[in-house]
């Protein structure tokens, strides 16, 4: 089918693949990227892949629901579908998101004002299925036709005309992962409609219905996390193992003698990671402890089960996943008697204990949390430590991560930061609560699996590339070194992807890093540059 | 009579199904926090700051503006400001059209104050009956117009505009058309017979004092039977969204309340937390509480 010829009824219609993705059609790309030619084929499944797995929607797979054998599979996967449908409108099963789900699933006027906003549609050329008002109509009218009384007498006139069949269900399910939850869509909708939030009610119905979720968020994701203590597989005396070569590496660097607080009860701070930065980016938490240390703060990381891994992936596709976590996670605080709970460079474990966790965490486990940008703010703009701006004087710019800034209203900390320390500091455009997901939003930077990552890389993260070249493009040349400040482990992740992906250190000297490293960057004791170039 | 029959019904339909949907929503369960940045009443913080940036927050006052609410809430209302913003070719048929609207009732709200006081026995010669008519006049000429100008807008923009019609179901032309020709029997009503809405106000008074009025023009019989059905046909539709856009707004996008130890909020999550849930997937137990599924060792 033609991109523009697509409707919502079209969605049940068997087809080889609705969508032919064609980057020829996608978003163009500033200097040096502006050429076409620049911007090769988009990996195609293998024939393999598409006669085992649903592919139809776009050919591109991030659950990989295999296909059905039999007719009664197909039916068990609609029967399923509608009953995890009728559960999600109770108030026993939902009463999580029940009130905003209704709410959304009853008030579009279809004015489109949402599609704009979204650096997925826009970024693809605007592919139809891609629209955040898509998937919302089509389960929209699942919901007026098959569940409320009466629904089929009228459901032409409605606009309800859908057949609710497997390759309807098989690829919802696959556009529910095609939105990053960045919920940009919802902040320009006139009427408070929210379509990031009927993604995330799909992708919940799935989940907890029909057990359907992308193997890396859920059976290597939550459920791992839940009985490893990490979902990166990182398991609790293989974490004390990694504190020791941490130190010794801040040693070699540094020439401090750190030793980061294990286990301590009583201290101020819990300060939970991202564990994933032990593993890719362990130069973040070593920067956490030097500052932590050198500004003689009373702080403790947690090995216990989970104490040590701050994700909580439950935020993007699963409440009772979710819950799980949440409750663990304050259980240890509270655990080890702490005033506060420190979120690290993890921007999706902010929202997820600081703001949806408030209504989930109750009575003694209620412990306060905070945001470690807004202690870094107190720490470097209080005079806490000795600074040279000047040992930063490069370019940089500032990713916003979105569960931080538009989902949590912390704005103003991390830049108060940056504009101390880094004097050639330049913002990207839009930026703060208006910002663009770094591509990689609700899981998608940590899904690995047959051509999502170029989906990903082309599509989702686009937007964000652009913005980068951009905000540097009166420095683009490749002699000029210039750095990306991603506050978040997931961004992080989706922004080496994109710039690895297009060379972008190779041809225009644009390399990322976290928060914590400028400040240590910065530090006037510390004689030797603690932030680390790519080679030549 | 039966016009006035079906007035009565219209009125009490749209009052009650819409008083339903009102305490629909207050009355389902709080939900988790869900909200989108900026909140306008975050005093200080108009670039979508929160509390969160303060350090240790939970330990100082929160100042929470009600002027700033009001300050986005007057524009947003009259003046579709987001729309504005984000939508502007929309916004140009948009705004008379909802303005149209809230003239038409001003207009609708006039007369009926005129109505009562003409019941409380004032001469409509007397200056303040003249000035409300006078003023429901010009609300309902105005309005009538900028309706019509919206609704042809609107309906052409649904037609023409690609993005719009690829979504546009037969019901939403049908609304469309349905408020189209009220406003415009309105205006022909008001343009060829009752210029100075003298026999509107005695409807109106017929319908307070449940008296029959004799409506001597076919276009103001029309324009009553269309608001009449209007009213029965409005309550069950998404265009009660000025009901929706209250609780999305200040219930979904702006509910910052924190969970504070012997809180409401705390009392009504412990209660939510002993409802059982019935999820059917291998990773759940059905029939158990949210709170022993939540705490429960996973296996």
């Amino acid at each position: 089918m033609k991109a523009g010829k697509i409707r919502l009824k079209d969605i049940g219609k068997p087809s080889e693949q609705m969508v032919q993705l064609n980057p020829a059609d996608f978003m163009r790309l500033p200097y040096p990227y502006d050429k076409a030619d620049s911007d090769p084929d988009f990996k195609q499944l293998t024939e393999d892949q598409k006669k085992k797995y649903e592919a139809t929607l776009d050919g591109v797979l991030a659950i990989s629901i295999p296909k059905p054998e039999t007719k009664v599979e197909e039916e068990e996967l609609v029967r399923k579908f509608l009953s995890g449908l009728e559960k999600l409108l109770t108030k026993e099963n939902n009463w999580t998101f029940l009130q905003p789900l209704t709410l959304s699933l009853e008030y579009c006027a279809k004015c489109q004002t949402c599609n704009e906003a979204c650096p997925i549609y826009v970024g693809s050329g605007k592919q139809e299925i891609y629209r955040p008002t898509y998937r919302s109509e089509v389960l929209r009218a699942i919901v007026n036709k098959y569940i409320k009384k009466g629904g089929k007498t009228f459901a032409k006139f409605s606009g309800n005309d859908i057949d609710l069949n497997w390759t309807t269900v098989a690829r919802l399910a696959e556009l529910a992962y095609r939105c990053t939850l960045c919920r940009r869509c919802a902040q320009t909708c006139p009427i408070g409609v929210d379509n990031g939030l009927i993604t995330h009610e799909l992708r919940k119905l799935f989940s907890q219905e029909l057990g359907i979720a992308p193997a890396e968020i859920h059976t290597l994701g939550s459920m791992k996390h839940l009985k490893s203590g990490s979902s990166t597989g990182l398991i609790p005396v293989a974490l004390k193992d990694t504190i020791e070569f941490l130190e010794d590496d801040i040693k070699d660097r540094t020439g401090l003698d750190i030793k980061f607080p294990m286990d301590k009860e009583g201290a101020d701070i819990l300060l939970i990671h991202n564990a994933g930065e032990f593993l890719s980016w362990p130069e973040n938490p070593m920067a956490f402890a030097i500052i932590f240390e050198a500004a003689g703060l009373n702080w403790t990381l947690s090995s216990d089960l989970l104490g040590y891994d701050a994700v909580n992936y439950g935020l993007w596709y699963d409440d009772v996943q979710f819950a799980r976590v949440a409750v663990r996670h304050a259980q240890i605080a509270k655990k080890l008697g702490v005033k506060k709970i420190v979120i690290g460079e993890c921007g999706h474990a902010h929202k997820a204990i600081s703001v949806i966790a408030d209504r989930i965490i109750n009575g003694e486990i209620n412990i306060p949390r905070e945001s470690s940008y807004t202690l870094l703010e107190d720490i470097v703009c209080n005079g806490k430590l000795n600074l040279d701006p000047k040992k930063n004087d490069f370019p940089v710019t500032l990713h916003d991560p979105c569960n931080v800034t538009r989902l949590m209203g912390v704005v103003e900390p991390q830049r108060r930061v940056i504009r101390k320390i880094c004097p050639q500091f330049r913002e990207m455009e839009p930026h703060g609560v208006k910002n663009y997901c770094c591509g990689g939003g609700s899981g998608f930077a940590i899904m690995p699996s047959m051509n999502f990552p170029d989906w990903r890389t082309r599509i989702s993260g686009r937007m964000k590339f652009k913005q980068i070249l951009d905000a540097f493009q009166d420095v683009i040349d490749p002699g000029i070194k210039k750095m990306v400040c991603a506050p978040c482990s997931n961004c992080k992740g989706a922004i080496r992807e994109i710039l690895s992906h297009y060379d972008a250190w190779e041809k225009c000297g644009i390399a990322y890093t976290g928060l914590v490293e400028f400040i240590v960057n910065a530090m006037v004791d510390i004689k030797e540059p603690y932030i680390e170039w790519p080679e030549m | 009579m039966l016009l006035l029959m079906l007035s009565y019904l219209g009125i009490g339909i749209f009052v009650v199904v819409i008083l339903g949907k009102i305490i629909k929503y207050f009355t389902m369960p709080l939900h988790v926090r869900w909200e989108l940045y900026p909140l306008p009443h975050e005093k200080g913080r108009e670039y979508g700051g929160s509390y969160f940036e303060e350090l240790n927050w939970w330990e100082k006052p929160i100042k929470k503006s009600m002027l700033g609410q009001v300050k986005f809430m007057v524009p947003e209302i009259l003046f579709v400001k987001s729309l504005y913003h984000d939508n502007r070719k929309l916004w140009y048929v948009s705004f008379p059209f909802h303005f149209g609207i809230y003239l038409v009732i001003g207009c609708l709200g006039l007369i009926f104050i005129g109505a009562i006081v003409s019941v409380a026995g004032l001469s409509p010669q007397n200056a303040i009956s003249v000035f409300l008519q006078s003023l429901a006049v010009i609300f309902g000429a105005v309005g009538f117009m900028l309706g019509t100008i919206g609704a042809i807008g609107l309906l052409l923009r649904r037609t023409f505009d690609k993005d719009l019609r690829a979504f546009a179901a037969p019901i939403d032309y049908f609304n469309l058309v349905f408020i189209l020709a009220i406003f415009l029997s309105g205006l022909i009503a008001w343009f060829s017979y009752d210029s100075a809405l003298t026999v509107s106000r005695d409807y109106m008074k017929g319908l307070i004092t449940f008296s029959p009025v004799v409506v001597g023009n076919s276009s103001l019989v029309g324009h009553i039977i269309l608001l009449s059905l209007f009213l029965i046909y409005l309550p069950f539709t998404h265009m009660t969204h000025f009901i929706g856009k209250y609780f999305t707004w200040h219930e979904v996008r702006w509910d910052d309340r924190i969970n504070t130890r012997g809180s409401a909020i705390e009392a009504k999550v412990n209660k939510l937390l002993n409802v059982k849930q019935n999820w059917s997937a291998p990773h759940m137990k059905p029939g158990k509480t949210w709170a022993e599924t939540a705490t429960e060792e996973v296996e």
